[in-house]
């Protein structure tokens, strides 16, 4: 028996799960129900599977064992756990920057056929960054420098990773002082898995510092490289209309769903989908057309830069193919549950999963690779069109809801007229009293959406800025925050500032690599002010987070000075040594900490207090809250 | 001290030896029409069903009377009970004066007012010689007619159509067991029944048996003759009382008891399917004539007997079933006879698992229930209704199949 | 005498009591093996979630007067009064679930058993360990448990210990040092989300 509105907020999620309830479909509610009580050990940290010797579990209450066979204490078991989650975090982001460079490297090669410099302007500016001269050079050599030295921040070669200089001066040398300016995007994984192993190193401060080395790696690097690479690649994002929720699947045409991370693969089924051959057959079979969609942040990137309606977030996944209405999903990697193949077996979704390094139970496995993507991706879209006339009934619950997106850095530069200058005096004169990220997963822990939206409503009507990535800005975007009308939802001032500008009061930054987004756009707000990013009146939180990227993001952005809100609560309640340092002790090291929150109404207070806290160290107007 | 105990079924057999533990010496005799050694009256069916040879329904050794020390007085009834001689009469004349007596001589089958019920291969299916014929009877029975949907209607139709036989129910309500379980639950049983066999009529009832020698066929009420050679009566029980002196001793449907489960009667107590007393879940008196309420009822009584006060808290009506592969508990009040306007309900079914409860609360005490399927955790709830204790908790955790006992801890 | 006490506060939920158990009641009495025997060994302690998605560990009480035992049709329950501990004959046993009806903890599970006649489905439950109770051992579960939840103690130490507690707790001047303050704080943690969930 499940009990839908305490499970999602969301009007398509709520009649979904319903129908997933009567077709005797199991969702991932139900099993995370059915994992109930989940291990204490594991969900404060401290048990240990690293070695053989164990494994080994450290009593919380101090009268079972202390230690661990080979000695490790609650602290340094629970820093060990939390730098093994940051490094697999800072590996899935940062891999996935890798296959962009792969395709870049591809296109100057003239190897990767249907890939192309999109944004030339962008690929000599980050060129630039990188010392590669674009004088007077072809776009193909430019690019194959550029990702021959974007391959060397993924090695050994370096001392510090490229894009780091992004970052304001004083926060370079922060992490200097505390030597944890990451130096190889690969090396600080590497040397995290090497730290964690049994007899390195055991000394738990020095263990999370390099969690935040290893995690800076992802921001500053991995991360940074996938978007801007992406950007380069397929056109930096510019403000377009788009629809979201999971009215956005049409009954009379063929709906292809692309659901994962890398826009390598969506941004070919995209150019797929729109082959006019390919369109003639979709008639043939009686479809009204092709109509592809995304879910999570694979959808995110094509909503960012081309409008494609956006179909759900992650906990959305399941319930969007028991609409019968998917004739095709296509996967990447990460975050795709692996039910999904189960599911689809329920309804007549074919599954499709497109990456060498990502197979799943249930699915057609159709490998893309830079040379041949644009023929695999209308391969597969040709199957889906054939799969169309397999529908069985179709339940389209909702109708779709106006949503605007692509506010890259650039865009939002470009509304406000080229400089950050009128953000600056709106924020100065309190008009805005600041900004947050809002940003991160789902997890059936918390009520679907309810953190997102709740916080979101919270801080605009309180005339915080926001801005959202990944699945938060999914939710967001279904709560009706995305469009001009907006407004009407924010405080007296933001909505003075957005109505002007002619913006949402929350903006879409994009997918969850997209979260060096707000790092740029922090550092030029820094820089503008010739301070830290820890001095702004910033704050970011992850109010429904489940993943290890999550993990390597609200790390990364606590190392670069943003004051991070947690919804659940991290697996580090065993040591509160560790707690201690990640919500206080860090604030001498980084400027900033980590707060755990699950209630999104606590979680807005939390934020407000912090943003007019750092208002009044400005010595601009703050209020006591 | 003179103990005598009318009938060896369950309540009678845990009262002896309640007695016995505290009352080493005393003089305890029991009065039986059964000759069998007590058995497990509920196994009948089991064993009719063929689940359960007849060796295992013996709920006591043979040694039970010798080990105790009782004096079995087997073969009779108990006719005739003088209060003022204290003193009670066999039918077949054996007279056995008492200081304590304790009525325990069960219950009755309803008859049948209709035609030709002498005939062979009719049965009540209430004592264990009864299902005994009926198995002697089993290789030439093709189709049996079952009357009645209560609790012994459902058990022959159950083991009847696991014997293989075919199997025609006849019932006043839409569905088995009504005045047990609520109507989505009667129907589900019903599904299940019907999915193996069995043919379900309402609305007819039967006029006469006929055949010669051996039932052959019934006569409906509509007017049409339906083939049977076998038919189960299971129109229902009352307390077997007639005995029993109703100027002296009060009755309503049962006799009624007192929490020591003492009669109106000076030294007089009565126990089990003969004895009303008051009702925990429709906070009156009422007859709950199931086997655990006599084991219960069986020991308070022999406590009080001994001369240990103890008090009973009061009876449920409860059961549960497995037919098949579905299970279904309920206890209180839960059907549609029981829950009035005063009552709140809960329902939730879940098609993924198969399984349905509905919860009946008054207030915030839950004072009945029904479940189908996952009845692991009925015993929680049992005990809610009989402790009612007020529910603090949603509805809808004590409505999970996953609910259990730990929803009641505090953190 | 000795028993298994359970002590609730202490339940971080890791269920090892279960596998513990398990394995302690299959044929061949290891894990590694016990997952391939069929019929599956089954635990006969039930770590629960409660209201805030918290462990507890539920098991027989061993009752006395026993509901169960009283219950029981064919009189397959009895208690074995040296170690008080109910126990239900695989032999005897007709599977009629009576007993489930009467257990106020929900503790006895239906299923085919390593240890009961082949393919028959039987009531089973906590039997407190006794064979390996017989070789010296303590209960599976206590010993599985790290955190104290379920203790092989005796009966009258162990009350006598939480009396005094609920004492110590009692009288106003001394407040008892939180046992474990990252459990406490998971826990709050855990109960802030359940009660959003459900109440918003």
């Amino acid at each position: 028996m499940t009990h839908h509105n305490t499970q999602s907020i969301t009007k398509d999620g709520q009649l979904l799960i319903k129908k997933m309830e009567t077709d005797q479909v199991e969702t991932v509610w139900d099993r995370h129900q059915a994992q109930q009580p989940q291990c204490g050990f594991c969900e404060m940290g401290l048990s240990c599977r690293i070695c053989v010797m164990g494994p080994c579990r450290i009593d919380p209450f101090g009268e079972g064992p202390q230690q661990g066979v080979c000695g490790a204490d609650a602290d340094i078991i629970v820093a060990r756990n939390l730098c093994r989650m940051i490094a697999a975090g800072a590996a899935s982001h940062s891999d996935h920057g890798r296959d962009l460079v792969d395709v870049l490297e591809g296109v100057a090669e003239n190897r990767a056929p249907g890939y192309e410099i999109r944004d030339l302007e962008k690929l000599k500016k980050v060129a630039a960054e990188y010392g590669v001269s674009t004088q007077g050079r072809e776009t193909a050599e430019i690019a194959a420098e550029l990702a021959a030295a974007m391959k060397q921040d993924y090695g050994t070669g370096k001392k510090e990773i490229t894009l780091a200089a992004r970052a304001p001066e004083k926060r370079q040398d922060l992490w200097r002082r505390f030597n944890i300016m990451p130096r190889g995007i690969d090396r600080e994984t590497s040397e995290a898995m090497h730290r964690t192993h049994m007899g390195v190193d055991n000394d738990w401060q020095s263990l999370l510092l390099h969690g935040l080395r290893n995690a800076l790696s992802d921001g500053w690097g991995g991360s940074m490289i996938a978007t801007e690479v992406s950007d380069i690649l397929f056109g930096t994002p510019q403000p377009s209309a788009s629809k979201v929720n999971a009215g956005v699947l049409k009954q009379d045409q063929v709906n292809v769903v692309v659901h994962g991370h890398n826009p390598v693969v969506s941004e070919m089924v995209m150019e797929a989908s729109r082959d006019p051959e390919i369109i003639k057959l979709a008639e043939a079979k009686g479809a009204k057309g092709i109509n592809l969609c995304g879910v999570c942040c694979t959808g995110n990137e094509l909503l960012m830069r081309h409008g494609i309606p956006m179909a759900g977030n992650h906990l959305m996944t399941e319930l969007i193919i028991a609409t019968g209405a998917v004739d095709m999903m296509i996967v990447d990697y990460q975050c795709i549950m692996p039910s999904l193949g189960r599911v689809a077996a329920c309804y007549h979704t074919k599954m499709v999963s497109s990456s060498d390094k990502a197979r799943f139970p249930g699915m057609e496995h159709v490998e893309f690779h830079p040379e041949n993507a644009r023929e695999k991706a209308l391969e597969v879209v040709k199957s889906a069109v054939e799969n169309y006339i397999n529908r069985g009934s179709v339940f389209i619950p909702v109708e779709p809801l106006d949503s605007i997106g692509g506010f890259s850095v650039e865009a939002v530069l470009g509304a406000l007229g080229g400089t950050p200058d009128p953000l600056i005096d709106a924020i100065k004169a309190g008009k805005i009293r600041g900004a947050a990220g809002i940003v991160g997963c789902n997890n059936p822990k918390i009520k679907h959406d309810y953190g997102h939206v709740t916080l979101t409503k919270r801080l605009i009507e309180n005339d915080v800025l926001v801005v959202d990535t990944g699945c938060a800005a999914v939710a967001n975007a279904k709560a009706g925050f995305k469009v001009n009308e907006a407004i009407s939802y924010a405080g007296p001032g933001l909505k003075e500032v957005c109505g002007s500008l002619g913006i949402p009061p929350v903006l879409h930054f994009g997918s969850c690599v997209d979260n060096v987004r707000i790092l740029v756009l922090a550092s030029a707000l820094a820089d503008s002010l010739g301070t830290d990013i820890s001095d702004l009146p910033l704050a970011g939180a992850a109010p429904e987070w489940y993943s290890e990227k999550a993990v390597a993001i609200g790390a990364y952005a606590v190392a670069s000075g943003i004051y991070t809100v947690l919804g659940p609560m991290p697996p580090i309640a065993g040591s509160m040594n560790v707690v201690e340092l990640l919500t206080k002790g860090l604030e001498q090291v980084a400027g900033a900490a980590f707060a755990v929150e699950p209630d999104p109404e606590k979680a807005a207070l939390l934020i407000r207090r912090h943003i007019e806290n750092r208002r009044g160290a400005l010595g601009l107007d703050s209020a006591d809250l | 001290m003179k103990y005598v105990i009318i009938g060896n079924g369950v309540a009678g057999v845990t009262a002896a030896e309640t007695i016995r533990q505290h009352d080493a010496s005393g003089d305890i005799s029991m009065i039986s029409d059964e000759t069998f050694p007590p058995y497990c009256r509920p196994m009948i069916s089991n064993f009719l069903e063929g689940a359960v040879p007849s060796e295992k329904l013996p709920i006591r050794g043979k040694d039970f009377y010798d080990k105790n020390r009782i004096t079995p007085v087997l073969g009779s009834r108990a006719a005739f009970l003088d209060p003022d001689s204290c003193m009670v009469t066999t039918k077949d004349g054996r007279q056995l004066p008492y200081d304590r007596l304790l009525i325990a001589c069960g219950a009755d089958p309803r008859r049948l007012d209709a035609g030709g019920t002498e005939l062979e291969n009719i049965f009540f299916m209430r004592n264990i010689n009864q299902v005994r014929q009926m198995i002697d009877a089993l290789p030439q029975v093709k189709n049996a007619l079952v009357l009645g949907g209560g609790l012994v209607g459902f058990k022959a139709a159950y083991s009847l159509l696991r014997r293989g036989v075919s199997v025609t129910m006849l019932i006043r309500s839409g569905y088995p067991l009504s005045m047990q379980v609520d109507e989505t639950a009667g129907r589900m049983i019903r599904e299940v029944l019907q999915s193996h066999g069995l043919t379900v009529r309402t609305g007819v009832s039967v006029e006469a048996f006929e055949g010669s020698g051996r039932v052959e066929k019934a006569l409906m009420s509509d007017g049409n003759r339906t083939a049977c050679d076998m038919a189960v009566i299971g129109k229902g029980v009352f307390p077997a009382h007639g005995f029993v002196p109703v100027d002296r001793i009060k009755t309503d449907a049962g006799i009624l008891v007192d929490e020591n489960m003492h009669t109106s009667a000076s030294g007089i107590y009565a126990a089990g399917d003969v004895a009303e007393y008051f009702d925990l879940s429709r906070q009156k008196h009422w007859v709950n004539a199931i086997w655990p309420e006599a084991v219960s009822q069986g020991r308070v009584a022999g406590m009080n007997m001994a001369g240990h006060r103890i008090s009973y808290r009061g009876s449920l009506s409860r059961n549960v079933i497995r037919m098949f592969d579905t299970d279904v508990m309920c206890a209180g009040r839960v059907s549609e006879r029981d829950v009035d306007e005063s009552c709140r309900t809960a329902t939730a079914f879940d098609p993924r698992r198969n399984t349905y409860r509905k919860l009946v609360f008054e207030g915030n005490i839950l004072v009945g229930f029904v479940m189908v399927n996952n009845v692991e955790q009925g015993g929680v709830l049992t005990s809610l209704v009989t402790s009612r204790m007020p529910v603090d908790i949603s509805d809808r955790y004590l409505l999970d199949p996953g609910f259990n006992f730990s929803r009641f801890m505090r953190l | 005498m000795k028993q298994v006490i359970v002590h609730p506060e202490r339940c971080v939920g890791c269920m090892q009591c279960m596998t513990a158990c398990a394995s302690a009641h299959s044929k061949t009495g290891r894990l590694f093996s016990a997952v391939s025997e069929s019929p599956l060994p089954k635990p006969r302690v039930h770590v629960g979630a409660g209201m805030h998605n918290h462990g507890f560990p539920n098991r027989c009480r061993h009752c006395d007067p026993a509901p169960c035992r009283m219950a029981c049709l064919p009189g397959a329950i009895y208690r074995q009064t040296d170690t008080n501990t109910v126990m239900i004959d695989p032999d005897v046993c007709i599977n009629c679930a009576s007993c489930a009806m009467a257990c106020p903890y929900g503790v006895i599970r239906y299923h085919a058993d390593p240890l009961a006649p082949a393919g028959k489905i039987i009531a089973v439950k906590c039997d407190n360990c006794i064979a390996r109770q017989h070789k010296g051992l303590i209960p599976a579960c206590a010993e599985a448990c790290k955190t104290g939840a379920l203790t092989f103690e005796e009966s009258d130490a162990a009350m006598k210990k939480k009396t005094d507690r609920v004492a110590k707790s009692v009288t106003a001047e001394t407040a008892l040092p939180e046992q474990a303050p990252g459990f406490a704080l998971l826990n709050t943690v855990k109960k802030a989300i359940t009660e959003i969930n459900l109440c918003r």
